[in-house]
């Protein structure tokens, strides 16, 4: 009886396993076909078609998907194919799996340009990932302010960038904060007027908690990693905990950034920490009422660039390169700033007049902060002493 | 072979896909998640850190006593009304319970983002609860939204329905005979209740109260959207610990721990079942 229980158990076990290997194999094989045709397509037009791969929001594909067909009708020769993994869902596998492509010794992948954070162009730099950026090759790379590009040796170019700003309510804030002690005071003033998110759940809100600890410490130490750092944060943590019951409900902190701007459009709150690009967005979509109004302060919040790197495991950089070059132009600059209400990557004194007046407000400029795993000690902090305080 | 193990081949054979299934989907990632709780967070070692951490800082401590609490109260409150609502729906008349009975259950439809928002714009601070009592010179009103109050609000909300269909098939199975002799008996209501209605449908309770139990242990979107900063329910914490302070380990070990809640619920429910079986 038991040798039959096991013979079945067996059975059982073959067959199933049999059925998943078959659905794996179908599934192989459909997608082997899907690329042949591809490529006979391709061929037979003479067309390179290259692979973005991007991540993010739901606007960074709208912006993509604008910029390409722009790109493709004044180029027939070159077709973009747009690799879109949404906020979560793997994008950081695609670093992965260059990195692995790269270890394994390969010589090619099908990632010919990737658009990352400056924590990604450190982790690939360190595996030597990243095609250096060459303005003999890619002309518009002039348009960028240098310094920018030194930041990061020339292996990424910041296509676009945003930051965090202070958005308030011009008809109960007459005269908005000039500087962050003025901020400060202003909350302990008007009591249950401001909110920022929690600083786990979006970048305004930790930008707002990293300006408060850091504002107290040398500039250099904003982008440092060094532990050290830590014993340095108890000022900017008392000043968090004192600034508690003058916020919103006695110390309440809404989750995710788009917690704060709800607040903020219903009339609640009357001034918050902001992303530049979201609150623009809205503004220009009739979410926020137009009587928001944005600025940065002195010191400025943080922000920063979002980031093109061209593998160097790819093998299409020519094509590759005259993509880059068009992104880089003035007229796909404008698409990223009325698209995306983003900063452009390249230098705002060669964006059209109009749209300098526009950004006026927000366009000041703002601090870069990355302090690597601190971060994360950061919220821990944060959620014990201050949510918890 | 025999027609009889040959019988028992053949079910074995059925039951295997379905315990395979069990064994991939279920038991192993259980099991994988008791070994990584076990994991020290800066180590590589085993030990039981994760868990000492769970019960002894401060702030986690008070994170599952409000997780506890707010079951608790959510679930009894949850089917002290559905019981209510069942019972009025199994034997009042009129256009009303008719009515009742045809919309009870829409919150089942709603999905839990849009729920949760509704709520927050029902009654947050600035919301449609209060401008509705303005005119009526109430200008406050107590605070709701990230606060115990609506937590509880938004619990009941979206339990209370599934309750109610469930009860309501179980009392919609007790004849009107049995009720209309032992009125005729002379019971009170009172009794009618306590020897006839909650004996005939307390099974059915039982399946209510450990779904409703499970459910609101481990709830996500309500408590993220709407709770308060501190403390926070378990699911909310454990996301926090995961993706935040990408913290594995411990995320694991708070899993495992509300995993061993929920068997706490389901061992009682498991009992009652046996000895109902038994009984019968």
């Amino acid at each position: 009886m038991f040798g039959k229980k096991k013979m079945s158990l067996i059975l059982a076990g073959v067959l199933s396993l049999s059925l998943l290997a078959g659905c794996g194999n179908s599934g192989k094989a459909a997608t082997t076909t899907g690329e042949a045709k591809d490529t006979k397509a391709g061929a037979a037009a003479g067309t390179t078609e290259i692979s973005l791969y991007t991540g993010g929001s739901l606007n960074v594909k709208e912006l993509w998907e604008t910029l390409i067909k722009d790109f493709e009708a004044k180029n027939d020769r070159i077709k973009v194919k747009l690799v879109y993994l949404p906020a979560g869902t793997g994008g950081a596998s695609t670093l992965d799996r260059l990195i692995a492509a790269k270890k394994s010794g390969q010589t090619d992948v099908d990632i010919d340009l990737y658009e990352g954070s400056l924590d990604d162009i450190t982790r690939g730099a360190g595996e030597q990932l990243w095609d250096t950026m060459d303005a003999k090759k890619v002309p518009n790379l002039t348009n960028v302010d240098e310094t920018y590009l030194k930041q990061v040796n020339n292996q990424a170019i910041p296509y676009r960038a945003s930051s965090v700003v202070l958005a308030y309510n011009s008809a109960k804030v007459a005269t908005p904060p000039k500087t962050a002690d003025e901020l400060y005071t202003w909350i302990r003033q008007h009591p249950g007027k401001f909110a920022y998110n929690d600083p786990s759940t979006g970048g305004s809100g930790s930008s707002f908690v990293n300006t408060v600890i850091y504002n107290f410490l040398p500039p250099e130490a904003m982008n440092s990693n060094d532990p050290a750092n830590m014993k340095k944060w108890d000022q900017g943590f008392s000043l968090l905990k004192e600034l508690g019951p003058s916020m919103y409900q006695k110390g309440v902190y809404p989750k995710k950034n788009q917690g704060t701007l709800d607040i903020l459009a219903s009339g609640e709150v009357d001034m918050i920490p902001a992303w530049s690009d979201m609150a623009l967005e809205q503004l220009a979509k009739g979410l926020l009422p137009d009587t928001i109004k944005l600025t940065q302060i002195d010191p400025a919040f943080t922000g920063g660039p979002s980031y093109l790197m061209v593998p160097s495991l790819s093998s299409k950089k020519e094509a590759t390169q005259e993509f880059l070059n068009y992104v880089l132009t003035p007229e796909a600059q404008k698409v990223v700033i009325n698209k995306m209400y983003g900063y452009p990557g390249i230098k705002w004194s060669l964006m059209p007049s109009e749209l300098q007046e526009k950004f006026n407000s927000v366009s000041s400029g703002y601090r870069s902060f990355n302090s690597g795993e601190l971060q994360q000690e950061i919220y821990k902090r944060w959620q014990s002493e201050v949510a918890g305080g | 072979m025999s027609s009889s193990s040959k019988r028992g081949m053949v079910g074995l054979a059925l039951v295997i896909p379905s315990f395979l299934i069990l064994l991939v989907v279920v038991i192993i990632p259980i099991l994988y998640a008791v070994k990584e709780s076990l994991i020290d967070q800066h180590g590589t070692g085993y030990g039981l850190a994760n868990y000492i951490r769970l019960f002894t800082e401060p702030a986690m401590r008070r994170n599952i006593i409000y997780t506890i609490n707010i079951t608790l109260v959510s679930t009894a409150l949850t089917l002290v009304i559905s019981y209510a609502l069942a019972i009025y729906l199994r034997f009042g008349k009129g256009v009303v319970v008719k009515w009742i009975g045809r919309l009870y259950f829409i919150p089942m439809f709603v999905p839990g983002v849009i729920a949760t928002y509704a709520i927050i714009t029902m009654y947050g601070n600035h919301g449609w609860a209060a401008r509705l009592l303005l005119p009526l010179g109430i200008e406050t009103i107590p605070r709701i939204i990230y606060d115990y109050k609506g937590l509880v609000l938004a619990n009941l909300w979206f339990n209370i329905p599934f309750a109610t269909m469930l009860l309501s098939s179980a009392l919609a199975s007790i004849p009107n005979a049995v009720v209309e002799s032992a009125r005729d008996a002379g019971a009170s209501t009172m009794q009618l209740f306590g020897r006839f209605i909650l004996p005939l449908s307390y099974k059915t309770m039982w399946v209510a109260v450990t779904f409703i139990f499970m459910g609101i242990m481990g709830s996500f979107t309500a408590p993220f959207l709407i709770g308060a900063n501190s403390p926070q329910v378990l699911g909310v914490a454990m996301q926090q610990v995961f993706s935040s302070y990408q913290e594995t380990h411990t995320a694991s070990a708070m899993a495992v721990f509300m995993f061993l809640l929920c068997s706490f619920m389901g061992y009682f429910y498991i009992r009652t079942m046996v000895k109902d079986a038994d009984a019968g």
